[in-house]
């Protein structure tokens, strides 16, 4: 157990220090990146005058080194600033908002992929080469190759346009909250299912006969246990590590990678934010969607680290002399 | 293995039903009109390049506004005003006005907007064109007189323009413009969520109680053309701005969604005229030989030319009293060589085309110019930026760009300030005292038949001499059938106010 505590202990040290150096790449990135807000919102009619006058307001003007520190410092405290494109607008009243729904969507997502990809990747892996293997290989091959934007499209076609069952777009109507519009989650949770089923079953499919021929399973076959209590008492136990590695990996993705499903649908979360963001070259406001990606990156990924290594006995006994 | 399967089954039906029904919004019996925005924020009047247009102009209220029918100014906070000779501007304003604060709307906020577009650190976009203003004097609460440097008899357009909302001397703007904007508008705002939504409720207190029949403008920012096009289709939002060409088509197998184009804007093809090898009018003359209109208007705007689109040679739109009406120029591209030769290019001639890529209708026609000049020996490459980038990097200092334009319902605003010798915007870099000299002459003419006849030996000039062509584009904007009224002037600024619903 003591070896699990220091291995969570070196990992949230690692998960700071990578943070702190992400802060700096990110706010240098963000600020090189071609663009000016300040033509951005004064268009083709502003003079040179107009322009720095604007960039004054907005505190443009100031060294980067010191626009950092005021950013990194205020950031740890909890302000992330107000947004260049609109004065006066705290960045923290429009994010976390987006971040709330963002999170139900992912969640959604992952409701409907991970029991689904885990279920259909083991039937494929117990009967290998049988034609159900080949049909659920090719179906998760087929919805891998899809581009979110193009099974999002059929998924529109199909279910809003045809069946017309479920809502063409997933924007939440004014003077309500997505409680009340949980149905708008539907397209764009399936969109990202398409994407995660192919990548998750095949390595569920994978792992599971990895498991099947190794020589324990053999042995519990040969002891005269029936094949469905060895596959669920035994394989799927070890079968299930790659997998949650896939996943946890896959978790950073699902959070902060849904820029394309979400402007799709229109669907108000922080993808589509991000967007908005750089369309409108809102420093601040990008700035602040990165960072918050990054540190979700960095939390899944050492969250599926610490699980893996407790849920590998391998590692989880090292030292206690097994 | 079936018991996970059943498992499974249950799961996946528990997780339908759970977000089965309510799927359509609810329209609770209150007479609204529901808006995509596809850009996201709320401008202080000032700096305001466009965004979102339905909000900013239905909050705030200008002296006058622009008949969207008839192209005429019409009264509106100032009920009635004057000039004597072009110089001396006396405007009579409305009493009984209020802001959405309450507070009463005098002179003082007319004398405060006036001079706010002088304020250097606000960087006012209308600031080129009020520098001409020597004071403003306010003669009693409701009388104001603007005194000019010097004669412009179409003075009172600038007050149509819409960085030009009447903004009240006692509201700080610096801090709440762009979270709690505040004018003397048909509507107030109630709600806001930046970057998402905005609701607009009717202003019980306006002046005018026969306008604004509708009691709430709902209006969503949606970053993505195609997703709010979507919720037009699913009955979701009742007006779509800027919508393609393209998007126009799809549009037309749907009953109930109207496109319309309330008006043309411009994309001005600008040839730099003081470096080679624009610099040579012959070069110019060959590239505007190896056009054809009709061409460039199916390839961009997928319509035939004259219907919803306008081409010539000059900075004056088709749609103006102020344009010359003369046949368009055939395209010949043997001539467009001979031309070439005789500036010394037998060879042809290779030239940049700098232009937006992200605004609307610049890549196809882009691509067109370059498909066109080709038979006659230009090679064009193309460079497109999104727009920041091209404005702010490469604009003004480039040999051939493309560039939008608002339509001007004056056409002397633009004038001056994009052909004239040093003029801020002047694009082409002609530099020329015939044109500076009629550019003076139709800022400065009092007489409308004179200042016409200004207008026309412009187009005279721009015609044979000109560094420029002018493809006026569409501005579509697509519609629920159940909306009527849409009122749209080429001030740009939508007048949600008169319209209604069925």
């Amino acid at each position: 157990m003591s070896n699990i505590i220091e291995i969570i202990l070196k990992r949230v040290g690692t998960l700071f220090a990578t943070l702190l150096i992400m802060s700096f790449i990110i706010f240098i990135l963000v600020e090189i990146m071609p663009g000016d807000v300040a033509q951005m919102i004064l268009g083709q009619s502003a003079t040179e005058e107009s322009l720095a006058a604007l960039r004054e307001v907005k505190g443009l003007n100031e060294p980067l080194l010191t626009r950092y520190w005021k950013w990194i410092s205020q950031a740890v405290q909890g302000d992330l600033g107000e947004s260049l494109y609109m004065k006066g607008v705290a960045i923290n009243s429009i994010l976390w908002r987006r971040v709330g729904h963002s999170l139900v969507l992912a969640a959604t997502a992952f409701l409907i992929f991970v029991p689904l990809s885990i279920f259909f990747g083991v039937l494929a892996g117990v009967r290998e080469k049988k034609f159900s293997d080949s049909l659920i290989s090719f179906f998760g091959l087929a919805t891998m190759a899809l581009p979110e934007f193009v099974s999002g499209i059929l998924l529109i076609t199909v279910f809003a346009v045809k069946l017309d069952v479920l809502p063409i777009v997933s924007v939440i109507p004014i003077g309500e909250t997505l409680w009340q519009n949980l149905n708008i989650l539907i397209l764009p949770a399936l969109s990202i299912t398409f994407v995660m089923f192919g990548y998750v079953s095949r390595m569920q499919r994978s792992s599971v006969i990895n498991v099947m021929n190794s020589d324990y399973i053999r042995s519990a076959i040969l002891k005269g246990m029936s094949k469905r209590y060895v596959i669920f008492r035994h394989a799927l136990k070890n079968a299930l590590l790659p997998t949650i590695t896939i996943i946890g990996m896959n978790m950073g993705w699902l959070f902060g990678g849904l820029v394309v499903v979400e402007t799709l649908f229109g669907y108000p979360g922080m993808g589509s934010l991000l967007m908005t963001a750089i369309r409108t070259r809102d420093l601040p406001l990008i700035q602040a969607c990165v960072l918050l990606i990054t540190v979700i990156y960095s939390l899944s990924t050492m969250i599926t680290d610490i699980l893996y290594n407790y849920l590998n006995p391998l590692i989880r006994f090292e030292g206690e002399g097994v | 293995m079936r018991r996970i399967s059943i498992m499974l089954i249950l799961f996946i039906c528990g997780f339908s039903l759970l977000f089965a029904g309510g799927e359509k919004e609810s329209i609770s019996g209150v007479k609204t009109i529901r808006i995509a925005e596809q850009v996201p924020g709320l401008i202080t009047p000032g700096v305001w390049d466009g965004q979102a247009f339905s909000m900013n102009s239905s909050i705030y209220e200008y002296l006058i506004e622009i008949d969207s029918n008839s192209g005429e100014l019409v009264p509106l906070l100032a009920k009635s005003w004057g000039t004597d000779d072009g110089t001396n501007w006396t405007f009579n304003l409305r009493e009984g006005v209020k802001f959405h604060d309450g507070s009463a709307f005098n002179s003082e906020d007319v004398k405060y907007t006036i001079e706010r577009t002088l304020d250097p650190s606000i960087g006012h976009l209308k600031r080129p064109d009020f520098e001409i203003v020597d004071y403003v004097e306010i003669v009693d609460e409701y009388t104001i007189t603007v005194h000019l440097k010097e004669a412009r008899p179409t003075f009172d357009y600038q007050f149509t323009d819409y960085n030009m909302a009447i903004l009240s001397s006692s509201y700080d703007y610096d801090t709440f413009g762009e979270s709690k904007p505040m004018g003397t508008g048909p509507y107030k705002m109630v709600q806001y969520i930046p970057k998402e939504s905005a609701v607009l409720e009717k202003n019980r207190d306006y002046w005018d109680t026969s306008v604004a029949p509708i009691e709430r403008l709902l209006i969503y920012f949606i970053a993505d053309i195609d997703a709010s096009v979507s919720m037009l289709e699913d009955d979701r939002v009742d007006v779509v701005p800027f919508v393609t060409p393209a998007i126009r088509k799809r549009l037309e197998s749907f009953e109930n969604v109207t496109v319309i184009s309330p008006y043309q804007e411009q994309r001005f093809i600008a040839m730099r005229a003081d470096k080679a090898p624009f610099d040579d009018n012959n070069v110019r003359l060959a590239f505007k030989y190896a056009m054809d209109p009709h061409i460039i208007s199916r390839s961009v705007a997928q319509s035939e030319l004259g219907k919803d689109t306008n081409y010539n040679e000059t900075p004056i739109m088709n749609m103006l009293v102020e344009y010359k009406e003369r046949p368009l120029r055939e395209r010949d591209i043997h001539k467009a060589k001979e031309l070439l030769t005789k500036a010394g290019y037998p060879n042809g001639v290779t030239v940049d085309l700098y232009y937006s890529s992200d605004h609307p209708f610049e890549t196809d026609l882009a691509q067109t110019l370059k498909e066109l000049s080709a038979p006659a020996g230009f090679v064009l490459n193309l460079k497109g930026y999104t727009r920041d980038i091209f404005l702010s990097q490469y604009w003004l200092n480039v040999p051939m760009s493309i560039t939008g334009w608002g339509g001007r319902p004056d056409p002397s605003m633009l004038l001056a300030l994009a052909f004239k010798t040093g003029g801020s915007w002047n694009e082409t870099h002609m530099s020329d005292s015939y044109v500076d000299n009629l550019i003076e002459k139709i800022s400065n003419e009092v007489d409308f038949e004179k200042r016409l006849s200004y207008y026309h030996d412009l187009q005279d000039y721009f015609y044979e001499n000109g560094a420029l062509i002018n493809f006026q584009v569409p501005l579509y904007i697509a519609i629920n059938n159940r909306v009527i009224n849409y009122s749209h002037p080429l001030s740009m600024i939508p007048q949600y106010k008169y319209m209604d619903i069925k």
